[in-house]
Order: C-alpha cells, then structure tokens, then sequence
C-alpha cells in the first residue's frame, strides 16, 4: 500500500498500512507515523497522533490534492508516470504558466545559444521568456502568436542533443 | 435616478457592484464573454448579454459590443468597474455619444489623467508637488534625461496604469532592454507605447487619497488608503488609515487631492495616489478615474458606499453631502486574494473551485467574484476576492483580518493565501513599518523558502490517508491542466492500496 505524491521539487513516498480500528502505520520518506484516523464528512479528517488531535481537510482535482492542516494549506500532486519527465528529456520547452503567446522568436531547424530567447508569453502584465536550455537546433515550435496557451504545453522542442 | 445600469465588467467588481444596485432598487444588466458563461456576476445580476469570445478584445473591452448590450435591455447609464474599459476615454464618450450615462468622469477628464505626463502637468499646475522626471522621443534622449534625473529610475508606459508597463532600471545598461519592454506591453495594452521617466524615490510609501467631484468645481475627500504593501508594484493589502499618516499630513495631502480635484472639475469618484517620500514630503503620482479595487477600505471607515456616490453624482451632478458630514472611524484592512502560486513566483492559476468557503466575521466584508464550482480561467485578472476586516483600531483589525484569512479555504486552484497568512504575521507589517519595497527586499525570500520547504510529514500522510477512505473525491481533472489523462493511475493500479478491512 504505498504511493507518492510530488511536493512542490521533491517526491514524497508514502506507505499505509491498516491496523484495524481505525489505526493506521503511516510511514512517509521513511519516518513513520502511528495515529487513528476518523473520516468526517465532506473530504475531512480527524487524525490523532501522540502529539495530539489535528483535523485534515483534503480535496482533490485533477492529479492534485489540496490539504488543509490545522491553519495551513498544502498541495500535493499525485505521482503520474513519466511523461513530464520524458518532455523535458526531448528538449520540450514547456509554458510555465497559462498565458498568451506575445512573441515567436525561433523556427524549426534554428541553431540556438544557451539562454536565448525563443518565445515570449504575456500572463497578466509580465511578460515572460521561454529561453533555450542549452546551445542546440529547434526541432519544432508548437507557439503562434495570440494563442492561449496552458501551463505545461511543450512550446518549442529541441533536437536531442549531440554527442560529443 | 436611473432604473436600469449595465455593468460593463466582471468578476468580484461586477458583484460589488450589483449589490448596489440592488440595495437601491435598480435593474442590474451584466455581461459576459464565452469564458464567463454562468459566472458568479451573470448569476447575480437581473438580466445577462453574451459578448463574445474569450479573449477580452472582443468582449469586455469591445465598447460596440458593449453599447449594443445596454440598448438592447434598456440601461439608462454604464458603469465600468476598474480595468478593462473603466479608464478608456473613447469607450466613456461613446457611452454619452450613444445617450447613455457613463458613470465615472468626462472623456476629457479621463483623457488628460490617463496621460501621465499631462497629469504631471495639471497637477504641477494645481499646486501638487510631483515626483522629478522627463519625457523624450527616443532611447538615446531617455538614457540623457536618464543620466540628468539620476539612477535609479522608473520607465512609465505614458497611458499606463496598475503598474503595467512600469520597471525599475538601476543603470544605464538596464535601460534599453527596460523602455523596450515597456514599449510593447504599453502597446499591447493601451495601443500607445509612449513612455516616459521618473526618479524612483528610496522606500517610499503608497498613499492615496480618495475623492469626489460634482462635476461642477466642487470636491471633497474621504480620507487615505495606505497601499504601501507591494509585490512587484501589485497592491496586496490596503488599508485606511495610514499608519505613516499623521492628522497635520492628513490635512496637507487631503488638501492637495482636493485642489487637483476641484481644478479639473473632477466628476464621479477618484483617487489621487501620492508617493510618501521618508521625509515626510509626498508626490503626485497620478490619479486614477475609476473606483479602486481596494476602495472598500474607504467604505469601512467612512460608512460611505462609494458605488453609491457614483450613481448619485452621474444621475444628479450634485455631492450629496458636504466634507464636514464625512467622518472616519476605526480601522479597516484589506487582503487580495489571488489565483496564483506564491511558491512558483505568483504563476497565475486556473482550474475549478473544488472547495471553496470565505470567512464570515462579524466584521469581516469579503467582495467575491466566484463560488464553490466555478471555474477560474487563465484569460483575465486572477483576483478571486478580497478579504476585508474592521476594527476600532489597527491591532484589531490586523487580528480580524488575520483570522479571517486562517478561515479562508480555497482548494482546488492555487492561491496566494499562504502568502497573505504570511504577511500579516510578520512584526514589520503589524508595526507599519514598510514601504512599496519592503516586500520584495525583506519578506518574499524567507516566506518562498517556508512555502517551498516540504509539507509536514503529517499533511502528506492525510492526503494518503484521506485518498485510501475515498474522502478526497473532487472535481475531475481540468482539460489541458498538464495532467495527462491516459497516465496510469497509481492508486487504482496498486489494486491492494483500498484495505479489505475498510470496505
């Protein structure tokens, strides 16, 4: 029984076991949690540990889980394959932010330097720059201008990278 | 008085003012884009106008559309809100042009305040000290009148406002790269790219005065907001009164808003925004002809409904009371809260609202633009609402507010909670002493380093605990939120995670 949720840059691995009762062995990045937990109504929890009582509120949407514990919130996102990861391998060029496409700076087949400027997204009243990664080629620029676009879409791609 | 009004905006603004309008037994007219289809203000209002596509060029900032909609039900008059068309000169005599009231000041008005550089110059004229700067056509005469000014300065977009289009450039070399920028967001967003420069004052405060005009030569004021505490020159928390503010600098600066006010024959509600210099000496930084965001402040204070003021200036030209009548009292504090994440540098958020409960004080006001369910979209302004408390003096309100955000659960969209919960905690915001910088150069590194440090070990054993009892059950997943949907899911392909014993 375990899983793993990512937090923010880190990846936190967690693993529950029932004890029956109402008592669970919680062991999150290896520490381990002895506590009772309570469903209540509405996605919320009473959670009881040697420390003493906390209630948890937890709503999910999408891959995301947001949790309230005592006066602080946080959100987790579930673990979801490997996609992400594979993008970022291709040299996909993601939007970091929802936001309108202002400016296409680069085109397929363009040798780039490292830190150049290949797309210019306007979210709110910044603008922001997409720059290069590395020095490379384009292989592809998925960005038109005055597209909205969503946080994560791959907007350039580069050619993998040369050996040597 | 008028028996219909269009609102010409969205979000919490729209509601706000609709509730006025009720109040006074007015129809209420809203209008939405094809995002805002059902959105809290088309619920809230008598009668709702589609408009158009999402993008706000051809919605709500497209003044034929707009007109169009008012005729069609039957609106005597159009109010503007802030942002989009509120301070658009064309869009405000387009509105008369076509017979109807626009509820705020004249085209001209409004033409000569939304150019900065002719603000200056009224008010100079007026008797209002304003801040140094220059004009010049090109980059080379700029980086001249750069140089004469004196480093550090601020690019200004000539028609710009809310601080779009403004940088900071603190050498020469920064200059070029500042004025370009600033040149292309102006044009993006006020079709004119014209910029301008000023001297950046070291940690100056935001005070602003709020004022209305009959139209006719005649202003008063209600007193000042602090708006000191900022991210990147965005208001975060307002507040009334200033805590920098004295009775004798209250007098000089009130007194100044009223002059500038009186020499324009201002008409409607405005607010002359000064910047407080460490000395004790203010400068006009512009004035802006529309309601502010962060006028409930005033509202709490005063116990004047500022909407209302508006209404009763465009329908009778006349203030319907006098300065000695207006009085304030106590203390009040706003916070803004954002869809946007404090730990990934205030990205703006989308995604529906799974959960959603705001604070209900007995002093507690909170102006909303949205509800559990709905969906916060990336096309416009991601304020979702603003929090304001009261109290017969700072301290209580600062604890009121407080409480009221530790009340507050957004879920489902990211917002800047944390970052407000924060800020008022901090010893700096809960002495006053702070200034437009003070939250970017002492406050956001500590609080990026607690908002990105791991969640309690405890927090992420309840989101697995909660998931393993099926309690955490909330709206599905967002199309093109970056969750791809064909992923496997971990939880449902580890069948066993669901013990047999909790059936």
């Amino acid at each position: 029984m375990q899983g793993a949720y990512r937090d923010g840059a880190r990846v936190r691995a967690v693993e529950v076991t029932s004890e029956g009762g109402g008592r669970f062995r919680v062991v999150v990045d290896g520490a381990e949690l002895q506590l009772t937990a309570e469903p209540l109504e509405a996605g919320r929890l009473r959670i009881v540990t040697a420390e003493g009582v906390a209630i948890a509120e937890v709503t999910g949407a999408g891959n995301r889980r947001f949790v309230r514990l005592g006066n602080l919130d946080f959100v987790l996102e579930r673990e979801a394959g490997s996609r992400r990861r594979a993008s970022q391998a291709d040299g996909g060029l993601e939007a970091p932010m929802p936001g309108v496409v202002t400016r296409v700076l680069a085109a397929a087949g363009d040798a780039v330097k490292k830190g150049q400027a290949l797309v210019a997204l306007e979210a709110m009243k910044m603008e922001h720059l997409i720059r290069a990664p590395r020095t490379g080629r384009v292989k592809r620029v998925n960005a038109k201008v005055g597209e909205m676009v969503q946080g994560g879409t791959a907007l350039v791609e580069l050619e993998a990278e040369a050996a040597g | 008085m008028f028996k219909k009004v269009l609102i010409a905006n969205r979000g919490e603004i729209a509601c706000r003012v609709a509730s006025t309008l009720h109040e006074l037994g007015l129809r209420s007219v809203a209008v939405y884009s094809e995002a805002d289809r059902g959105a809290l203000h088309t619920r809230i209002a008598d009668e709702a106008f589609a408009l158009g596509p999402a993008e706000p060029r051809a919605s709500y900032l497209d003044g034929g559309k707009l007109i169009e909609a008012a005729r069609k039900s039957g609106a005597q008059a159009v109010h503007p809100g802030y942002g989009f068309l509120a301070e658009n000169a064309d869009f405000a005599a387009a509105v008369e042009a076509a017979g109807l009231t626009f509820i705020g000041p004249t085209a001209d008005q409004i033409r000569a305040m939304g150019d900065k550089r002719a603000a200056r110059a009224l008010a100079a004229k007026a008797g209002v000290p304003v801040v140094p700067g220059a004009e010049a056509a090109d980059l080379a005469a700029l980086t001249r009148a750069a140089a004469k000014i004196g480093y550090p300065v601020m690019v200004k977009a000539a028609l710009g406002g809310g601080g779009k289009g403004m940088r900071a450039v603190h050498d020469a070399g920064e200059l070029a790269e500042a004025v370009e920028s600033a040149q292309r967001v102006a044009t993006a967003a006020f079709g004119d790219g014209t910029v301008y420069l000023e001297k950046c004052l070291e940690r100056p405060r935001h005070v602003e005065v709020q004022v209305l005009g009959d139209g006719r030569g005649d202003a008063i004021h209600l007193f000042e907001r602090e708006c000191s505490l900022q991210r990147r020159h965005q208001k975060v928390i307002e507040e009334s009164p200033s805590p920098a503010v004295d009775e004798a600098l209250r007098a000089r600066m009130a007194a100044a808003a009223v002059a500038l006010g009186r020499a324009v024959r201002y008409h409607g509600a405005g607010t002359v925004e000064f910047l407080l210099d460490r000395d004790g000496s203010f400068h006009f930084l512009e004035m802006n002809t529309r309601l502010q965001v962060e006028h409930p402040v005033t509202e709490l204070v005063t116990g004047v409904d500022l909407v209302r003021q508006q209404l009763v200036v465009a329908a009778e030209g006349a203030l319907p009371f006098t300065q000695d009548q207006v009085r304030a009292r106590g203390h009040a504090i706003e916070a803004r809260v954002y869809a946007e994440d404090p730990a990934r540098e205030f990205l703006p958020q989308s995604g529906e609202l799974a959960r959603l409960r705001w604070p209900h004080g007995a002093f507690v006001r909170v102006d909303r633009g949205v509800e559990e369910g709905d969906r916060v979209t990336v096309h416009y302004d991601p304020l979702l609402a603003k929090i304001i408390a009261y109290g017969p003096d700072r301290a209580t309100a600062l604890q009121r507010l407080t409480g009221a955000l530790d009340e507050a659960r957004v879920h489902g969209v990211v917002t800047n909670l944390p970052f407000l919960r924060a800020l008022l905690r901090d010893g700096a915001v809960r002495q006053g002493a702070f200034d437009t910088e003070w939250i970017g150069r002492e406050f956001l590194a500590g609080f990026t380093a607690l908002a990105t440090a791991p969640a309690p070990e405890l927090a992420v054993a309840a989101v697995a605990l909660a998931e393993m009892l099926g309690l955490a059950q909330g709206a599905a997943p967002a199309s093109g939120n970056g969750a791809p949907a064909s992923a496997p899911d971990p939880f449902v392909t580890l069948g066993h995670w669901r013990h047999p014993g909790l059936g």
